[in-house]
């Protein structure tokens, strides 16, 4: 069974903005992002493989992505995927909105507790 | 899509397919790493990766236009689905057909008649203006006007811009110099006609100012049609002289394909020549005018009839002898042809009618479906097992009933096609009637195209929610072995049923009630011989027949050389054929106190013969017929008939009593009743009898008559001798119509057969479909119920008592619908004779015959199924499955 993955993303767009970061410095295949992003957030963060191809093909469609033919370690074939120009303006943008945005979270929390 | 973003997404897909392995098989090497066995790994690996199909589903979509891939393979899906189960798709497909096809038929006419194309620029602003008239049977307020009232209205500027008069439906002799003439109809119009309507001829001009002027008036417009038809559709025409009785008139234009109105499209126009004697009081009785006229700018309909209606008042006051109780009526344009076409109740219960029988055959398609779904409820859970979503699975369901209707509806357009072409050829019993363009045009194609969809709708809605409400578990692990969710379908076609059944039963008892209704009023009893009669109708020209002496002359000669035709037994001529119809003159009773009420004497006129009582078969009831001495120089005598005695002497002998005929143009003047003879029907196709007085022909020559001759052969066979005689004494005087009186009739209520014959077969269409939908049904149960049966058996149940268990189930649905139709159906008769004048519909019998009928059709129906339910094997029927 399909598990629903939209309800432990934190918020839209979320896992885009991990995936663009994670590929921004080394392009990887889709396995190796997971694995990535499962170890850089200590395990805090699980990529769903059911949200992390459709959210990789909708990067590729918007052109924030490119894929190419690849191999991974084991020397099978796969997809490579790496962030293009278009996809780091957009992470900018979207980690700039971002940290706007829990900043803001923040101060609405400390006002709760005071 | 194209060709080559097609292939250029496949080679995505494949992207995706590989990316989607390679992280399958590094997680299982992982895991074997990890110390698991190869194959325990692989699998792990997939039930963590989750469902590969629906997750490559979802990764595609990114890439799609909304969900149009997704229902273009629900399309292909359900075409192939089709195409597997042949026998499912054709009953289907051929019930939508049928329905869709009487629907776009019937609605070609409606098309036609009801949503005519009305030429002219800004149509909306333009109304006509009619009287009303207190007498009338059908269709009062349509009767046209009088001359002074056009004169005194047409001046109402501040409400019309402009108004045009048209003195429609004369019959006329046409040639061009030294050719055979025949007879055309045509209208005389007030020059400015055309201009109300803004519209000019495609040829040569319209009339100009001065043409109704006496002198100036002989020209004429040609009708597109006649124009193709009788002069080659010359360019030159315009300029040339054509005689129209016999008289030269110079043909000014054409006017174009697309200007017909209704019943108001004759063959050609001249100019209304309107004279000083149309001025005079005495005119108002000459009611001939339809006045055509455009609104003033800002005016509304209220209004008009505001002013129209004081208009009135005020005539009603200044000419009490003539306009008393008359008034006036106000509509547009559309709104009075539709109206005078008076055919739009009979196209409304037509189509009601046509509704139903798709109502039934879409119960019969969702019967279908629904039975469909139940053999398909395992694939269905399989898909919904394997993530497909309720939503996805209800879209595929109901993908197949939209193909199912479309594909329908193409048979149905197809069928519907043959349907028109056999109406249209129906639709040529008047005149007015076969201009009427009846074809499958844009209207009707978008009408079939929505009822397509409708019928798509209300056929696999249902199903589709019903079938999508699959328990995956119980679905895929049960075996069908009468499943709840099963017993839950019959239930529902149960219904369906039942329905449909109550719905062609009401369907049958309306058809035959109207059938038998009409079938009476075509066959009733008319008050005179209808057979070996023939007739002609002649009009004579004022050119060659100035007075009325020269009328009376060309009368005498006429009959004294008819009856020279061998087989010819009398010879009678008069204003008027029996049973169509005479014109209403008001009339004064010598004696009588002059009506203190509002309430004018009148009485149908006609002007006849002294053979014409003998010649027709009315029987002279009381006094004297009409004699050769009842000519010019005779005292005036009248005839009556016996509704004139018993309306206005209560039945008291009327004989020796004085009558005074307010007829136009005649001096008045008191005429003896001298004789009493039996009522006609007013109307071939109508059940009343109008009071009636008849004048002898030679105090009162008209021009405009019918001959009649009584034969002892054949009337047909008389013919040639006829149209003999009369081009011996007049070459340039051609007959209108040469038939039989049998013909006259039958032409009258032509349209009754057409009626009766889409009555008769839509209500068999509904029993039929309505039969088919039992049959299946109860040939379905039993076929569920199979193992039942089985066992039944095998327990020593006697195959009649399964039979009789069947039959009885099957005949209560069939009962209980019946039951539900026929209450539905008790209103029925006042409903119609409130909507059909003239209809009388009591007859009650029709009731138990109709219901006797659909019984013993819902028992032929489920007979079948229980005679094959009681020959099932025991044995067989237990191992199955």
């Amino acid at each position: 069974m399909a598990k629903d993955s939209d309800r432990r993303d934190l918020f839209p767009g979320a896992l885009e903005l991990m995936i663009l970061q994670s590929l921004r410095f080394r392009p990887m295949h889709g396995y190796a992002l997971v694995k990535h992003i499962q170890q850089v957030s200590d395990n805090l963060l699980q990529v769903e493989e059911g949200s992390l191809y459709p959210a990789l093909q909708r990067l590729l469609r918007e052109g924030l992505l490119d894929s190419e033919a690849g191999t991974s370690a084991k020397g099978r074939p796969t997809r490579i995927y790496r962030v293009t120009d278009a996809g780091l303006r957009h992470l900018e943008q979207e980690v700039s909105s971002f940290e706007k945005m829990f900043a803001g979270i923040t101060r609405v929390l400390a006002v709760d507790q005071a | 899509m194209s060709f080559l973003s097609k292939l250029f997404r496949r080679r995505r897909y494949d992207d995706l397919t590989v990316s989607i392995r390679e992280h399958i098989a590094e997680r299982a090497d992982e895991l074997v790493a990890e110390g698991r066995s190869r194959a325990e790994a692989e699998q792990a690996a997939r039930r963590e990766f989750g469902n590969v199909a629906l997750i490559e589903q979802k990764s595609r979509e990114a890439w799609q236009w909304p969900t149009a891939e997704s229902v273009f393979a629900d399309i292909r899906f359900a075409l192939r689905q089709l195409i597997k189960s042949p026998g499912f798709t054709l009953t289907a497909v051929v019930t939508l057909a049928l329905g869709i096809a009487v629907n776009a038929t019937m609605f070609s006419m409606v098309s036609a008649f009801l949503l005519p194309h009305i030429p002219g620029r800004d149509t909306q602003n333009m109304v006509v203006v009619s009287s009303v008239n207190p007498d009338a049977q059908m269709t009062p307020d349509t009767n046209p006007v009088s001359a002074p009232n056009y004169f005194a209205w047409r001046g109402k500027t501040r409400v019309f811009s402009a108004m045009s008069a048209d003195d429609a439906y004369r019959d006329g002799s046409l040639s061009r110099p030294g050719e055979q003439p025949e007879s055309v109809s045509y209208s005389a119009v007030a020059p400015n006609y055309f201009t109300v309507f803004g519209l000019a001829p495609v040829l040569g001009r319209a009339f100009l100012a001065g043409e109704d002027q006496p002198g100036h008036d002989h020209v004429l417009i040609l009708s597109h049609g006649l124009w193709e038809r009788r002069f080659g559709s010359d360019p030159s025409i315009v300029g040339r002289t054509v005689r129209l009785n016999r008289e030269d008139y110079v043909v000014a234009g054409v006017m174009p394909n697309d200007f017909h109105l209704l019943a108001f499209t004759p063959q050609l126009w001249t100019p209304l020549t309107l004279t000083a004697a149309d001025h005079a009081a005495a005119a108002r009785n000459n009611r001939s005018l339809y006045l055509f006229a455009r609104l003033a700018p800002g005016v509304t309909l209220q209004q008009v009839r505001a002013q129209m209606s004081i208009a009135a008042q005020q005539a009603q006051k200044d000419f009490p002898a003539t306009e008393q109780r008359w008034g006036v009526s106000v509509r547009t344009l559309r709104d009075f042809l539709i109206y005078n076409f008076n055919i739009g109740t009979a196209l409304a219960v037509m189509m009601c009618i046509v509704g139903f029988v798709l109502l039934i055959a879409c119960a019969n398609v969702a019967g279908l479906l629904l039975t469909r779904a139940v053999g398909r409820q395992k694939e269905l859970a399989i898909r919904m097992s394997l993530g497909a979503s309720r939503v996805r699975v209800v879209r595929q369901l109901l993908t197949e009933g939209i193909v199912i209707a479309l594909v329908g509806g193409g048979v149905g357009l197809f069928l519907a096609y043959f349907g028109i072409r056999v109406i249209s050829a129906g639709l040529s019993f008047n005149d007015a009637v076969a201009d009427v363009h009846v074809a499958m045009d844009t209207k009707v194609l978008l009408f079939a195209a929505v009822v397509s969809f409708v019928a798509a709708v209300l056929s696999s809605v249902a199903p589709a929610l019903k079938a999508s409400r699959t328990e995956i578990n119980t679905d895929l692990k049960s075996e069908g072995r009468g499943s709840s969710s099963g017993r839950e379908h019959n239930r529902l076609r149960v219904f369906l049923v039942g329905g449909e059944i109550a719905l062609a039963l009401f369907l049958l008892i309306g058809s035959c009630l109207l059938i038998r209704g009409v079938y009476v009023l075509g066959h009733q009893k008319l008050g005179f011989r209808r057979d070996h009669v023939l007739t002609a109708g002649l009009v004579l020209d004022k050119a060659r027949y100035a007075d009325s002496s020269k009328q009376d002359q060309f009368v005498r000669g006429l009959a004294a050389q008819l009856r020279q035709i061998p087989g010819v037994e009398r010879v009678a001529v008069a204003s008027d054929l029996p049973g169509s119809g005479a014109g209403s003159v008001p009339i004064h009773i010598k004696g009588q106190p002059e009506s203190r009420s509002n309430e004018l004497h009148s009485a149908m006129d006609a002007v006849v013969t002294p053979d014409y009582f003998s010649a027709v078969g009315v029987p002279l009831l009381h006094g004297r017929a009409f004699t050769a001495s009842d000519d010019g120089t005779a005292p005036r005598v009248v005839i009556v008939n016996q509704e004139f005695v018993h309306k206005y002497f209560q039945d008291r002998d009327p004989i020796g009593k004085q009558i005074q005929l307010d007829t136009p143009g005649v001096a008045a003047g008191w005429s003896e009743i001298v004789g009493v003879v039996g009522d006609v029907k007013t109307y071939s196709g109508l059940p009343n009898v109008d009071p009636e007085v008849y004048e002898p022909w030679m105090q009162r020559p008209v021009a405009w008559f019918s001959v009649m001759l009584r034969s002892s052969v054949d009337p047909d066979s008389l013919t040639p001798a006829l149209r003999h005689v009369l081009a011996q004494l007049d070459p340039e005087l051609p007959p209108l119509r040469v038939m039989s009186m049998d013909q006259v009739i039958d032409l009258q209520q032509r349209g009754n057969p057409l009626f009766e014959k889409l009555l008769g077969t839509f209500a068999i269409l509904a029993l039929v479909l309505s039969a088919i939908g039992i049959y299946g049904l109860v040939a379905y149960s039993v076929g569920q119920r199979t193992q039942e049966i089985g066992i039944r058996l095998a327990l020593g149940a006697k195959a009649a008592d399964i039979s009789r268990m069947i039959l009885r189930e099957g005949f209560k649905v069939a009962a209980i619908g019946s039951a539900i139709g026929f209450v539905f159906a008790l209103p029925l008769p006042r409903l119609f004779e409130s909507m059909f004048q003239g209809l009388i519909v009591g007859a009650p019998e029709v009731y138990p015959i109709v219901l006797a009928a659909m019984l013993v059709v819902a028992f032929g129906a489920i007979f079948g199924p229980a005679q094959r339910a009681a020959r099932v094997d025991p044995t067989a029927a237990l191992r199955s499955e």
